[in-house]
């Protein structure tokens, strides 16, 4: 095979077993890697109703294609498993170099199964395998994880671990590798601790066979040129980070802000891009074969919030900043460190914290439930003393490490969790921007962004653009944007390498690399058929079309201050149409003709 | 007035904001003013060929000119133009 590996690694660790398979060439084809290939082997060996955090769910770490290739940014991998979270079929897409080196060991996917006696780690060093005893590294967090593992097998070793977020299980908890990359969401790391699987440690010699390699590095060259030459994939994300969005969301109105109770935060700025390239930032850092390096080495200086490390993201610096009330960058960068160390997804606890000063402020909980902490909006101390909590498991951070949807319901008031299906929404409010909020509700996954990113189009001005305010043509955009990213998370390649290039561009590179004819409407019929398959498993894990919504707060609600003052979500308007343009039923069930279409 | 500025745009501004007391009549008035007082770069990043870049952002009170008049959006004494690069994340 070119452009996979041509092997499957299975890992039974109740067994103690180690067997391999060859990967099907039909399903490669069909479902690329990663998030496609992982979620076939998921859908086609776990039982939806399967408890998650049990031996019988599975446990999939898959990179795609691109995947340890020279293709631009090519440096993902996914998690896949059933996630415990919220029971969805998930996936959770991580840089890094982990994925690069699973590939050059020889495969397009590693599958743990069961469950381990005690607590174990495996050293996978090309064809050898091997199930090590990590008693002395549960405890550790992830940086010591890391390092321990490197040092008793390879220095170079690829690592990906849980720290102690992922061994005691809390649904909040990732998959950490090469220590400040993430597997951040649905909570892969609990299913990784519920197996006592601590560390994988992998260190591969080998190399990803092209079919043709003068056409790929022709189309590599295009697609990094065109990369190079964009504004964004050039020199912004390098300049700045992610973390640039914070001003140009809230100056339209669209940063969510004291758990969305509005869309504008007035002192965003002190937590923006702009801020923490002059008060922080060490130097970019770029993935495996990435051009782009949006990542951030930072240190913090405050003796309060001390700490060297990467990050935050605009997400997280949402999440404990705008979201929880809060303008000290210092502060929002610490929280950060600490997911990071200690396994924890820096999305959902600051949405999290968050709903939990929501429900201080209105009383429906009170210092005594905080463990003696004042935790209000714009409190910066107890925010970062909340995310120290969490990470470690103490007191109240306890509730906070399973998220707001069952902290909110254990007091009584579920309306207040900002989730859809259970999982925190990020950094974009859809009352200002009504495309994102059509994917959040119809994700499969739950509050997600990556997966339908329409802030690129409704927002960002990124090759097209469609007024945020409208929802006239919002149903396609988002289809249009969930079924690119499902092909393009499958292939190994970097969503970010979209601000550059488009699903021509990646076809191109993929046929070349893999000698299947992939045109445009191939590589989107891939992320069509592999949309509908993680939702034929939502329908069988019991979600409905009931689900398919949004909290309330933003279908009634109207955002109170800013440039969307007055608006609300339409997502009545767009929610009909989007099930009739998937083919599916008015239910929200694909029909039998859709499945037949895309061979599922 | 207020314009703010953002991003890359910053390094040609050399401040973060501005306060412009005689307001413009429209969007193009204003930037041909800000081109003047800040020069080249910034005329480069919000001009192409006479007419708004495709690679700049501008928001008149949180809305996106395009949706808008464009360089011809009328402005008054109150509003707030916030002006981006193309930035991305997420």
């Amino acid at each position: 095979m070119f452009g996979w590996a041509g092997t499957i690694l299975r890992v039974d660790l109740t067994k103690g077993t180690i067997t391999r398979e060859a990967t099907d060439p039909k399903l490669a084809r069909d479902y690329l890697g990663a998030r496609g290939l992982g979620g076939h082997i998921v859908r086609s060996e776990v039982d939806p109703q399967t408890d998650a955090l049990g031996p019988d769910n599975k446990l999939v770490f898959a990179p795609g294609p691109f995947t340890g290739t020279f293709a631009p940014s090519a440096g993902r991998f996914n998690v896949v498993t059933k996630g415990p979270l919220n029971g969805v079929l998930a996936a959770s897409n991580s840089g890094g170099s982990f994925g690069p080196e699973l590939k050059y060991a020889g495969y397009d996917a590693l599958v743990i199964e069961g469950k381990a006696a005690k607590p174990v780690y495996l050293w996978i060093r090309d064809g050898e395998v091997e199930i090590r005893d990590a008693a002395a590294l549960w405890g550790h967090n992830t940086a010591d994880t890391t390092d321990l593992v490197r040092a008793e097998t390879d220095e170079d070793a690829k690592v990906s671990c849980i720290g102690p977020a992922g061994e005691r299980q809390a649904l909040l908890a990732c998959v950490m590798n090469e220590m400040h990359r993430a597997a951040g969401r649905t909570g892969v790391g609990a299913v990784m601790g519920s197996k006592n699987l601590k560390a994988i440690a992998v260190s591969g010699s080998g190399a990803v066979k092209v079919a043709d390699p003068v056409a790929f590095k022709a189309a590599v060259m295009k697609a990094r040129k065109m990369i190079q030459a964009h504004p964004v994939g050039g020199a912004g994300l390098k300049a700045y980070g992610t973390d640039v969005l914070v001003n140009i969301l809230n100056q339209v109105g669209a940063l969510p802000t004291r758990n969305y109770q509005d869309g504008y935060f007035p002192t965003a700025d002190k937590t923006g891009g702009e801020s923490l390239a002059a008060k922080q930032l060490v130097r970019p850092k770029g993935c495996f074969s990435c051009i782009i390096s949006c990542g951030r080495v930072t240190k913090v200086d405050n003796p309060a919030y001390a700490g060297y490390g990467e990050g935050p993201e605009y997400e997280s610096a949402w999440g404990f900043g705008a979201d929880c009330g809060i303008d000290d960058l210092d502060a929002i960068t610490k929280a950060n460190f600490l997911c990071n160390e200690y396994g924890i997804d820096t999305i959902s606890l600051g949405s999290t914290i968050a709903c939990a000063m929501e429900l201080f402020e209105r009383g429906f909980i009170t210092a005594k439930d905080t463990d003696g902490l004042q935790l209000t909006f714009g409190n910066t101390a107890a925010m970062v003393e909340m995310a120290r909590k969490a990470s470690t498991g103490e007191g109240f951070g306890e509730k906070l490490a399973q998220g707001s949807y069952r902290l909110a319901e254990s007091y009584g008031h579920p309306e207040l969790s900002m989730t859809c299906k259970k999982q925190e929404m990020p950094a974009y409010d859809p009352r200002g921007v009504q495309g994102i909020g059509l994917n959040y509700a119809t994700n499969n996954r739950g509050g997600d962004h990556v997966r339908g990113y329409t802030i690129a189009i409704e927002v960002l001005q990124n090759g097209a653009v469609m007024d945020p305010h409208v929802t006239e043509g919002k149903a396609e955009l988002d289809i249009t944007f969930q079924n690119l990213t499902g092909a393009l998370d499958s292939s190994g390649a970097c969503l970010f390498s979209t601000f550059g290039i488009g699903g021509a561009e990646l076809a191109e590179m993929l046929s070349a690399l893999t000698g299947v004819d992939y045109t445009l409407d191939e590589f989107m019929r891939i992320g069509e058929r592999i949309w509908n398959q993680e939702k034929l498993w939502n329908l069988k894990a019991g979600y409905t079309k009931a689900d398919d919504t949004l909290p309330v707060r933003l279908l009634k609600d109207p955002i109170k201050t800013g440039p969307s003052k007055g608006e609300v979500n339409h997502l009545d308007q767009m929610l009909p149409e989007y099930y009739r343009l998937r083919g599916w039923d008015e239910d929200g069930v694909p029909t039998k003709a859709k499945l037949k279409e895309l061979a599922l | 007035m207020t314009v703010k500025y953002f991003a890359t745009i910053r390094t040609y501004t050399g401040e973060a904001a501005r306060r412009i007391d005689d307001a413009p009549v429209d969007l193009r008035e204003l930037l041909e003013t800000l081109a003047g007082r800040y020069g080249t770069s910034f005329r480069r990043a919000v001009f192409e060929g006479g007419e708004l870049s495709p690679e700049i952002i501008i928001l008149v009170n949180g809305r996106n000119v395009l949706y808008l008049e464009g360089l011809e959006t009328p402005l008054a004494a109150d509003d707030e133009v916030s002006i981006f690069p193309m930035v991305a994340g997420g």
